[in-house]
C-alpha cells in the first residue's frame, strides 16, 4: 500500500473510442470486446514502479457522451495526468480533438500532463487516422502521444506509465506544488519527499513516447 | 397603524390573512424599499436589520418576504461585495426567511412559509451559483449564513440543489473546501454535504475524487474516534451516504486508503465498559459502515458480487473479526444492539466465503486458561441471551457458518458425543470447557429438568443449520442415543425421539395453560419441527427412525387437524407427514409409505390434509411480500432516540394481522421457505403414486396358477380356492379404501371430475370460500355492531329532542309568566302615576323627546365621522408616501408640512365643533 507519490488521472474522449477498455486493460489486465456505456465516472486503481519509485495511479474513467460533460468536468481540475483518447477507425473522433482539448485547457490544472492516444492500432485495415497526423496534433498542442490497442494491450502499460513519468519529472523541475492537494498529486507515506531527487534524474520513459 | 393599511399585499389577498397580515406586507414592503431605494447606508443597513428580526419572528412577515424579498437581496448579495456588513444582514435574513417559525397553535394545513421560501429560491440555479460563489468571501459569518442557507435549501429541495451544484463548475470543490475551515464552518458543511450525497452517486463520486475520504477520517481521528461527540456521528453519516450501494468509491477506499481507518473506529479504547448513547450511535454508524461494505455495490453492478467478496475478503485481513467479536460476544457492556449489529457484520462476512469460514472458525476468545472458540460462545449467546434480536442474529451467524459448508457442519456435528447423565444435568455455568457438542446437547435436553423448552427451541434452530443438507451429518446425529431421564425406568432413546417428545410437550404445556397461543410458546414448536422437517428431508433413514416409535405418526396426525395449533405449526406438521411418505424407503408393513398414505387418507383425509398445506402458504410467514426487514440508515434524527433500534420483541406485528411470533419470519429463512413450497407437489406427486400401485398382498405368479405336477384335483381346488379367498379379501380392501377416496372426492364439493388439477382447485376454492365466509361474517358482525350502535344513539337523540321541547315549553311558560308580570307591573305603576298626578292632565314627556333627538343626531354624527376618519387615513398614507420619497429626493419634508400641518388641522377642529 505505500507509495511515494499518487497521481490522479482521468481518461477522456469521444464515446466508444474505448476508454474503459484501455483502463480495465491497465487495470486487470483484460479485455472486453462488449462494454457497456460508461455512465458518469468509473474509477480503477493500480500500482506502477518508475525507475524503482512506487506510485500509485488512481483513474477515472469518464463517460464520453455529451450529456456527461458537465458531471465529468468536475474531476478536470483535480487530476494530474489526463489520457486524450480517439479512434484511429473514426476520423470524426480525431476531428474533435480540439474541443477536448480546449475543455481541458478551460477547466483543469495548466500543469496536467496530457497524452495524446489513438486507439486500435490493431485496426490497421480500417484506419482513418496516420499516425503522423496524430503525431503532428500532439507536437502543436504539447502532448504525449502513442497509438496504442486495448484488445492486444499494446502500448497499454506505456500509455500510462509514460504519461506517470512525465508527471514525475514535472515534479522535479519544480512545476507543481505537491503539497496543495488540488494538482493531483499526493505524496506518499513512505519516503520524504524530494530527498533523493539528484537520483530522480532519469526517469523511465519507455514506449515511443514524443512530445 | 390601522388606519393606514390601505394597502393590501398581493400575498394577503391571495391566503386571505387577516389584518395584521397586510399590516406585515405593507412594513416588509417598505423596509424591502428602504433596502433597494435608499442612500443613507446607515438607514439601509437598520432596515436590514429590521427585516430580519420580524422575519425571524413572524409567519406573516416570511410569507410577504417570499412574495417580494428574494429580488432585493440577491442584488444586495450580488452588487455589493464590499460591503460586508450589508451581506452579512442580507444572508442572516436569508436564513431567517428559510427557518420555520415553530407555531404550536397554527393548523396543520397552513401554508408554510419557510417552506414556500426555500422553493423559490431554489427554483433559480443562478441563485445556487451565487451563493456558492459567497463561500470563498473572508468574512466568517459569510461563509456561516451561506452554508446555513445551503443546508435549509438541501433539506427542502433535495433534487433540485443537487442538480443545480452539479452543473456549477467547481461547486462541489467549493464545499469540499470548506471541511478545512475552523470547526463551526466544518461542521456546518458536514451536515451540508450529507445532505448534497444522499442518492445522488455522481456526487458522491466526485466528493471522493476531491478527497473526501481522508478528510472524513482525520475529522474522526481528531475527534477521538467513537469516543467523540456527533461530529464523529456526522462524520460516519457522510462516509455510509459516499459508499452505499457505490461500488466505485468502495473500489476506491479498498484500494487508496484500505480499510483499517474504518475499522479501528470499532476499537474500543480507553473506557470499555462506559457507553454513552453517543459512543453507542457512533459504534452503530461505524458498524453500518462494515455492513455497507459487505453489500457491495447497487443491484445492477454487474462486477458487483466480485467487489463484494473482495471487500470481505480484505476486511478479514485486517482483522476485522477481533473487533466485530469483541463487541457482538466479548464485551459484557456493549448495548444489545451493538451486539446484534456486530453479530450482523460477522454473519455477513463467513456467508459463501471459504477463507473467512476458517478464519472464523480458529478464532478463539478469552484469555489462558479460559479460551474457548468463539463459535462456542457464540452458541452460549444464543441458548442464554434474554434478546429475542440477540438469539436472531447470533442464530444468523450459524446459519451463514452452515450455508455451504459440508466442511463446517461435519466439524461441527462430530463434538455432538452425549455425555453420562449426570454431566448432561449439569449446572449451564459450568459450560466453559464443553465442547460445541456437548454444550448443544446439553442445551437440548436442558427442558428436561425445569421444563423450560425455549432453550432447547434454540439449540434445535442451531441444530438445524447442522444438518440442512448434509446427509453424513443427518445420519451420524441419527446415531445419538441419549440416556433415560431416569435410567431405572427405560434404555436410552435417540435424540430424535426426544425431540419428538418435546414437540408433544410443548403443545401439552400451552393446553395447561388454557390460553390457545401465547406468545411465549407459539414458536417453539414451528421451530422443532423446522428442525425434524430439515432432518428428515433427504434422509430415509431419518423418516424411518422417526416412525419407529408407532406413537409418533399418531401424535403427528392429531397436530395436524388440532384446532387449538397455530396454522403455521399444522401446515409444519403436515409437512413433516409428507416427507414421512416422499423418503420413506422402508418395505416394513406398517411403517412403509402406503401405511402413512392410508393414515392420512382415514383419519385426515387428502383434501383436508392438503388444506393445511395451503393455509400455511397463505400465512404471513410464506408469503412472497415477506421482505427481509431493511433497517433503516442511521441519521441525525433516527438516532436522536434511541427506541428506534429496539428489540424484536417490542415491534408491533399487529400491522399484519400475525398469530405468528415476530422471531419466526427471521428464523423461516427464505431458502426454508422455498424448500418447504417444493415439497408440497412432491407429496402429492408421491401420494398419486402410492395409491396407483398399491401393494398387492397377494402376489400373483401365474405358474402357480397351473396344476402342479403330482397334485391332486382337490388339492389344487383348495389350493385355488384360498388363493381366490385372499384376492377377494383384497379386493373387499380396496373397494373400502375406493369408497373413503370418492367419499373425500365427494367432500371437496360434488365435482365428479377426479382431474388432479381440479380437486386441488376445489381445495383452494374451499379455502378461498372460507376466507370469504370467515370474511363475511365478521362484516356482519360488524354491520350488527353498527346497527346496534345507531339505535343506541337514534334514541338518545330522541331523548335529547324530547327534553329539548320540554325546555323550550318550560322556557315559554317561564316568558309568559313574566310578559304578563310585567304587563300587570305596567299597569301599576300607570295606576300609581294617575293617581299621584291625582286625575290631572299630564304634560308631554319634553324630557324623553329631548333625549331621543339627541340619540338620534349623535348617531349621525358618529357615521360622518368615521368616514371623515378613512378619508383622513388615505390622505395620511399617501402624506407618508410622497415624504418618504421627498426624503429619497433629498427635500426637508419637515419644512415643507410646516404650512400644511395647519390645513390638517382643521378637519380635527371641526370634529370638535361638531361634537
Amino acid at each position: 500500500m505505500s507509495y511515494d507519490y499518487l497521481f490522479k488521472y482521468i481518461i477522456i474522449g469521444d464515446t466508444g473510442v474505448g476508454k474503459s477498455c484501455l483502463l480495465l486493460q491497465f487495470t486487470d489486465k483484460r479485455f472486453q470486446p462488449v462494454h457497456d456505456l460508461t455512465i458518469g465516472v468509473e474509477f480503477g486503481a493500480r500500482m506502477v514502479t518508475i525507475d524503482t519509485r512506487p506510485i500509485k495511479l488512481q483513474i477515472w474513467d469518464t463517460a464520453g457522451q455529451e450529456s456527461f460533460r458537465s458531471i465529468t468536468r468536475s474531476y478536470y481540475r483535480g487530476a494530474a495526468g489526463a489520457l486524450l483518447v480517439y479512434d484511429i477507425t473514426r476520423r470524426e473522433t480525431f476531428n474533435h480533438l480540439a474541443s477536448w482539448l480546449e475543455d481541458a485547457r478551460q477547466h483543469a490544472n495548466p500543469n496536467m500532463s496530457i497524452m495524446l492516444i489513438g486507439n486500435k492500432c490493431d485496426l490497421a485495415h480500417r484506419r482513418a487516422v496516420t499516425k503522423e497526423e496524430g503525431e503532428q496534433f500532439a507536437r502543436e498542442n504539447g502532448l504525449l502521444f502513442l497509438e496504442a490497442s486495448a484488445r492486444t494491450a499494446q502500448n497499454v502499460e506505456e500509455a500510462f506509465i509514460g504519461t506517470a513519468g512525465k508527471i514525475l519529472q514535472n515534479i522535479q523541475d519544480g512545476v507543481f506544488d505537491v503539497s496543495n492537494e488540488s494538482s493531483g498529486i499526493k505524496v506518499g507515506y513512505g519516503r520524504p519527499q524530494g530527498a533523493s531527487g539528484a537520483r530522480d534524474g532519469t526517469v523511465a520513459q519507455r514506449g515511443g513516447c514524443c512530445g | 397603524m390601522d388606519l393606514v393599511s390601505g394597502y393590501k399585499g398581493m400575498v394577503g389577498l391571495v391566503f386571505g390573512n387577516d389584518n395584521s397580515g397586510s399590516n406585515e406586507d405593507s412594513y416588509v414592503e417598505r423596509l424591502l424599499d428602504r433596502i433597494s431605494n435608499g442612500v443613507l447606508p446607515d438607514d439601509r443597513r437598520n432596515a436590514m436589520a429590521e427585516l430580519q428580526s420580524v422575519v425571524a419572528e413572524s409567519r406573516g412577515a416570511q410569507l410577504a418576504f417570499g412574495a417580494m424579498g428574494f429580488p432585493v437581496l440577491m442584488g444586495v448579495l450580488k452588487e455589493e461585495r464590499d460591503d460586508v456588513e450589508m451581506i452579512r444582514g442580507a444572508l442572516e435574513t436569508l436564513v431567517s426567511a428559510l427557518t420555520p417559525i415553530d407555531h404550536a397553535k397554527g393548523p396543520q394545513n397552513e401554508v408554510q412559509p419557510a417552506l414556500m421560501n426555500t422553493d423559490l429560491l431554489s427554483r433559480e440555479a443562478e441563485n445556487i451559483s451565487l451563493l456558492l460563489s459567497l463561500l470563498s468571501e473572508e468574512d466568517f459569518y459569510v461563509r456561516y449564513y451561506t452554508l446555513q442557507i445551503l443546508t435549509a435549501l438541501l433539506t427542502n429541495s433535495q433534487n433540485r440543489l443537487q442538480e443545480a451544484i452539479l452543473t456549477i463548475p467547481r461547486g462541489i470543490t467549493r464545499l469540499m473546501d470548506m471541511l478545512m475551515d475552523r470547526e463551526v464552518i466544518r461542521n456546518e458543511a458536514l451536515l451540508l454535504l450529507t445532505h448534497l450525497t444522499r442518492e445522488a452517486e455522481e456526487i458522491q463520486k466526485i466528493l471522493v475524487f476531491e478527497g473526501a475520504f481522508e478528510k472524513i477520517f482525520s475529522i474522526i481521528k481528531e475527534e477521538g474516534g467513537s469516543e467523540g461527540g456527533v461530529v464523529v456521528q456526522d462524520c460516519l453519516e457522510l462516509l455510509n451516504n459516499l459508499l452505499r450501494k457505490n461500488a466505485s468509491n468502495q473500489v476506491l477506499l479498498r484500494e487508496t486508503l484500505g480499510f483499517d481507518a474504518i475499522i479501528s473506529i470499532l476499537k474500543l479504547r480507553g473506557s470499555s465498559y462506559s457507553f454513552t448513547q453517543q459512543k453507542t450511535i457512533n459504534l452503530l454508524s461505524a458498524l453500518e459502515t462494515i455492513n455497507l461494505l459487505l453489500m457491495g455495490g447497487s443491484e445492477s453492478d454487474p462486477g458487483k458480487d466480485t467487489n463484494k467478496l473482495t471487500n470481505r475478503t480484505v476486511l478479514v485481513q485486517n482483522k476485522v473479526f477481533d473487533y466485530l467479536l469483541l463487541l457482538g460476544v466479548e464485551s459484557q457492556w456493549a448495548p444489545i444492539p451493538v451486539r446484534c449489529a456486530a453479530l450482523r457484520c460477522i454473519a455477513d462476512l463467513i456467508v459463501g466465503h471459504p477463507k473467512n469460514l476458517d478464519t472464523l472458525s480458529s478464532k478463539v476468545l478469552g484469555e489462558e486458561p479460559q479460551v474457548e472458540p468463539a463459535l462456542n460462545s457464540i452458541l452460549r449467546i444464543i441458548l442464554r441471551t434474554s434478546s429475542a434480536q440477540e438469539f436472531i442474529e447470533a442464530d444468523h451467524v450459524f446459519k451463514s457458518f452452515c450455508e455451504r459448508n459440508s466442511d463446517g457442519q461435519t466439524m461441527l456435528a462430530s463434538t455432538l458425543i452425549p455425555q453420562p447423565y449426570s454431566m448432561t444435568n449439569a449446572p449451564i455455568e459450568e459450560d466453559v470447557r464443553m465442547s460445541f457438542g456437548s454444550m448443544l446437547l446439553h442445551g437440548l435436553t436442558l427442558g428436561e429438568s425445569d421444563g423450560d423448552l425455549e432453550t432447547c427451541c434454540r439449540a434445535a434452530s442451531v441444530l438445524s443449520h447442522v444438518l440442512r443438507d448434509n446427509i453424513q451429518c443427518k445420519e451420524r446425529v441419527l446415531r445419538i442415543e441419549l440416556e433415560s431421564p431416569t435410567p431405572s425406568l427405560g434404555a436410552s432413546e435417540p435424540l430424535m425421539h426426544r425431540m419428538v417428545k418435546y414437540l408433544a410437550l410443548a403443545s401439552n404445556m400451552k393446553n395447561k395453560d388454557g390460553k390457545t397461543s401465547t406468545k411465549e410458546n407459539s414458536y417453539v414448536q414451528p421451530i422443532i419441527l423446522k428442525l425434524l422437517v430439515t432432518w428428515l428431508a433427504d434422509c430415509p433413514n431419518a423418516a424411518q427412525c422417526f416412525l419407529a416409535s408407532r406413537p409418533h405418526l399418531t401424535y403427528l396426525l392429531e397436530l395436524v387437524s388440532n384446532p387449538s395449533a397455530t396454522t403455521c405449526t399444522r401446515g409444519l406438521a403436515a409437512v413433516l407427514l409428507g416427507e414421512c411418505v416422499i423418503y420413506n424407503k422402508s418395505g416394513e408393513s406398517g411403517k412403509d409409505a402406503f401405511t402413512v398414505v392410508d393414515a392420512i387418507s382415514q383419519k385426515i383425509g387428502l383434501t383436508s390434509y392438503f388444506l393445511k398445506f395451503d393455509e400455511m402458504m397463505k400465512s404471513f410467514l410464506f408469503s412472497p411480500v415477506k421482505t427481509t426487514k431493511l433497517h433503516k440508515p442511521l441519521t441525525r434524527s433516527a438516532a436522536a432516540s434511541m427506541e428506534e433500534i429496539e428489540d424484536v420483541d417490542e415491534q408491533d406485528s399487529s400491522d399484519h394481522k400475525n398469530e405468528d411470533h415476530p422471531i419466526l419470519s427471521s428464523i423461516f429463512d427464505s431458502h426454508f421457505v422455498n424448500f418447504v413450497k417444493s415439497l408440497e407437489g412432491n407429496v402429492r406427486e408421491t401420494i398419486v403414486d402410492v395409491y396407483s400401485r398399491p401393494k398387492s398382498e397377494v402376489a400373483v405368479v401365474p405358474a402357480e396358477l397351473e396344476l402342479k405336477r403330482g397334485e391332486s384335483d382337490k388339492d389344487y381346488i383348495e389350493r385355488l380356492k384360498s388363493f381366490v379367498q385372499k384376492q377377494c379379501s383384497e379386493i373387499q380392501n380396496l373397494l373400502g379404501r375406493n369408497a373413503t377416496l370418492a367419499e373425500n372426492l365427494a367432500k371437496t364439493g360434488g365435482s365428479v371430475s377426479s382431474q388432479p388439477e381440479q380437486r386441488t382447485s376445489g381445495g383452494f376454492d374451499r379455502v378461498q370460500a372460507e376466507t370469504l365466509r370467515r370474511d363475511l361474517q365478521e362484516a356482519s358482525q360488524r354491520i350488527e355492531m353498527l346497527k346496534a350502535e345507531k339505535a343506541k344513539i337514534e334514541s338518545e337523540a330522541s331523548m335529547y329532542q324530547n327534553l329539548a321541547g320540554k325546555m323550550e315549553s318550560d322556557l315559554k311558560s317561564l316568558s309568559d309568566a313574566y310578559n304578563s308580570l310585567e304587563q300587570a307591573n305596567f299597569h301599576l305603576e300607570k295606576e300609581v302615576k294617575a293617581l299621584k298626578s291625582g286625575g290631572a292632565s299630564t304634560p308631554p314627556d319634553v324630557e324623553a323627546i329631548k333625549a331621543e333627538a339627541r340619540e338620534e343626531a349623535q348617531k349621525e354624527s358618529e357615521a360622518e365621522l368615521n368616514d371623515l376618519l378613512v378619508c383622513l387615513g388615505q390622505e395620511q398614507s399617501r402624506v407618508e408616501k410622497l415624504s418618504a420619497r421627498l426624503l429619497e429626493l433629498g427635500e426637508d419634508v419637515d419644512k415643507l408640512l410646516e404650512g400644511v400641518g395647519d390645513d390638517m388641522g382643521l378637519p380635527e377642529d371641526s370634529e370638535k365643533e361638531e361634537d
